[in-house]
């Protein structure tokens, strides 16, 4: 049964956004597709309920609150930083549960102070499921996306490489995909017989030959340079993929990976476990550190526990805007996310802004926290009857 | 019951699909005039034969409003969400060969794959400031293949009803998925088609829409076997 009625617990969490110190915003339930198809991908498409305006304009019906929230930011034109606070109806096919749901969330946009803005996104997601949930153990799992695109960076890997792991980060088996791939011995590349011909003619050795004959191909074929892929652009990667033909992970750097990406503990001991880590493996990783430290004692002096707090260093979202945080929290032994967020400094731009904008949010999904409440409820009588 | 087949009402497709039924000992001939859209089976009043074109073939095998029906592959993976579970591809009858590929113009010289493809696309926002774009008709399985098997997300799809691959010469897509037969006319558009890029590779079948009925109807059984028999 689909979600129709507002949550009963809505006004409370309402207060509590208010108490945040957060300026409630709404967004039309229609909004434009495009913004949403650019940002997560075409396979959205399949999610998202669309339909076209006389104008043929492609139209969806609001399948979450970021972007609207973001979009509405940047054409209100109005300063940072701001935190701006929704609830409201989404709609979205999900493999469990019904199309129509209610999520809430706060975003922070513009905020200077990344760790100080970081650790009040966490806190105040706890904080609202705490008053939701008296009682129930909440559950963060925390990642770290910086720290990640820092370590292969140190492992001085080809950045053809660097950009497919760290595109790859937080799927795991393409993650796992990669690295096989990394340190089979044998060079996976494969090149058309044009780039045979090329090489025997010596035009790859000179980048600027290259380019120039792909210049003038593309001349002779009528291919319309300006709308796509420049000469440049295609001899620059090219040479890329050439270089990443020929590299292989050595033993002890593959190494390094796999235990970066093994590595699960409290976020209290996590920063000198990876100062450790960075020591032991020789890797330069400092600036990301003091930052994952600086959050640390942000989230500790936000008085949130970061004993509770669960590091996993291949925990991320397999989205191109994540750029730093992502954590997600449950409750007890239930694994359903009741909220879910991370900082996005690049989507500001993304979506239009003209200037960076930093930003970090979390959403919660009102019909599992209903959920939760239920069943805290039924554990509750069901106590209360047996004593 | 009354088995209904649906075979195309035009053109090569039409006349070979006439002609593996003859070969089963099934001839058919028109209702009324040759143009007809109706059809029966020379002495036998429990066959109907329905000539559509090929798209609408595949969409009414979807919805069961015939059992059988001549149709390329490609058409009904398109069509139909889940095609395995709701209809059935009893034979493939050797003739309508193409193939749905991912092509790229031929000077990128530095794609050959649909991982290089997944790099360019990871990359195409920050250096053009528009996701890669593919021209096709074949929306569900351009997103199949990409999303499902190759992890690649990050592209939109223009939609393109025909010369599909004109579109990046033109401008107005950068790589296309289409249909191809022997590949000349994407030579000839300057494309190539990628290593891996083979999404598709379809022929006429005869594709049966999975019915309840059909378990205890011998007709059913007959028809898969005769034609069978003749590949």
């Amino acid at each position: 049964m689909p979600l129709i009625n507002l949550p009963a617990f809505a006004p409370d969490l309402l207060e509590d956004f208010a108490g945040l110190g957060t300026e409630r915003v709404d967004t039309p339930v229609i909004q434009p597709a495009e913004p949403f198809l650019d940002m997560a991908g075409e396979d959205l498409r399949r999610r998202i309920f669309m339909t076209e305006s006389e104008t043929g304009e492609s139209l969806c019906l609001r399948p979450e609150f970021t972007i609207p929230v973001c979009l509405r930011h940047i054409e209100s034109a109005t300063g940072t930083p701001r935190r701006y606070a929704y609830l409201g109806e989404v709609f979205r096919q999900r493999r469990e549960g019904g199309s129509e749901f209610y999520q809430a969330g706060i975003e922070d946009l513009g905020e200077g102070d990344v760790a100080g803005a970081d650790a009040r996104a966490v806190h105040d997601a706890l904080k609202v499921l705490r008053n939701r949930l008296p009682g129930r153990a909440l559950k963060v799992m925390l990642g770290d996306q910086s720290v990640f695109e820092a370590v292969v960076a140190a492992c001085g890997l080809p950045a053809g490489w660097q950009k497919r792991l760290i595109h790859a980060f937080g799927n795991q088996d393409r993650l796992r995909s990669l690295l096989a791939e990394l340190s089979e011995p044998v060079p996976k590349g494969v090149f058309g017989a044009e780039v045979e011909r090329l090489a025997i003619l010596g035009i790859l050795d000179d980048e600027a030959r290259l380019e120039s004959h792909i210049d003038e191909t593309m001349q002779a074929t009528g291919y319309s340079t300006n709308a796509s892929r420049s000469p440049a652009e295609i001899a620059r990667r090219l040479r890329e993929k050439m270089e990443l033909a020929s590299t292989r992970l050595d033993a002890r750097t593959l190494a390094t990976l796999r235990a970066f990406l093994s590595i699960e503990l409290a976020l209290a001991d996590a920063p000198a476990a990876l100062h450790d880590f960075a020591r032991s493996q020789g890797l330069a990783i400092d600036d990301a550190l003091s930052r994952f430290d600086a959050r640390t004692r942000a989230l500790a002096d936000a008085g949130v526990d970061t004993a509770s707090i669960t590091y996993r260093s291949a925990f991320g979202r397999p989205l191109d805007y994540y750029t730093g945080l992502v954590f997600e929290i449950t409750a007890g032994d239930d694994p359903a996310v009741l909220a879910g967020g991370g900082r996005f400094d690049r989507l500001m731009t993304l979506l239009g802004a003209k200037t960076r904008i930093p930003a970090v949010g979390f959403s919660l999904w009102l019909d599992r926290i209903e959920q939760a409440i239920a069943q805290t409820s039924e554990q509750t009588t069901a106590q209360g009857a047996s004593a | 019951m009354t088995v209904t087949i649906a075979l195309p009402s035009k053109g090569r497709m039409k006349e070979d699909a006439s002609e593996i039924f003859r070969r089963a000992g099934f001839g058919i001939v028109s209702v009324g005039n040759d143009r007809s859209y109706r059809g029966r089976v020379e002495g036998r009043d429990d066959i109907e034969i329905a000539f559509l074109s090929a798209s609408e073939i595949s969409r009414e095998i979807g919805n069961g409003t015939v059992d059988f029906g001549v149709t390329g592959e490609d058409l009904v993976r398109e069509g139909l969400a889940q095609a395995d579970e709701r209809v059935e591809f009893c034979a493939r009858l050797g003739f309508g060969h193409a193939d749905v590929v991912v092509a790229v113009p031929e000077i990128w010289l530095d794609v050959e794959t649909m991982a290089d493809l997944g790099d360019v696309a990871a990359d195409f926002r920050a250096r053009h400031g528009r996701r890669l774009t593919i021209a096709t008709k074949y929306w569900r399985l351009t997103q199949q293949f990409f999303s499902g098997n190759h992890g690649i997300q990050l592209y939109r799809i223009v939609e393109s009803l025909g010369a599909t691959e004109g579109a990046p010469a033109s401008g107005s897509a950068d790589i296309i998925v289409d249909i191809t037969s022997t590949g000349s006319t994407l030579r000839a558009n300057n494309l190539k088609i990628l290593s891996d890029g083979i999404i598709v590779r379809s022929e006429a079948c005869l594709v049966r829409a999975r019915k309840a009925g059909h378990d205890d109807d011998p007709v059913v059984g007959e028809i898969i076997a005769a034609v069978r028999g003749t590949l």
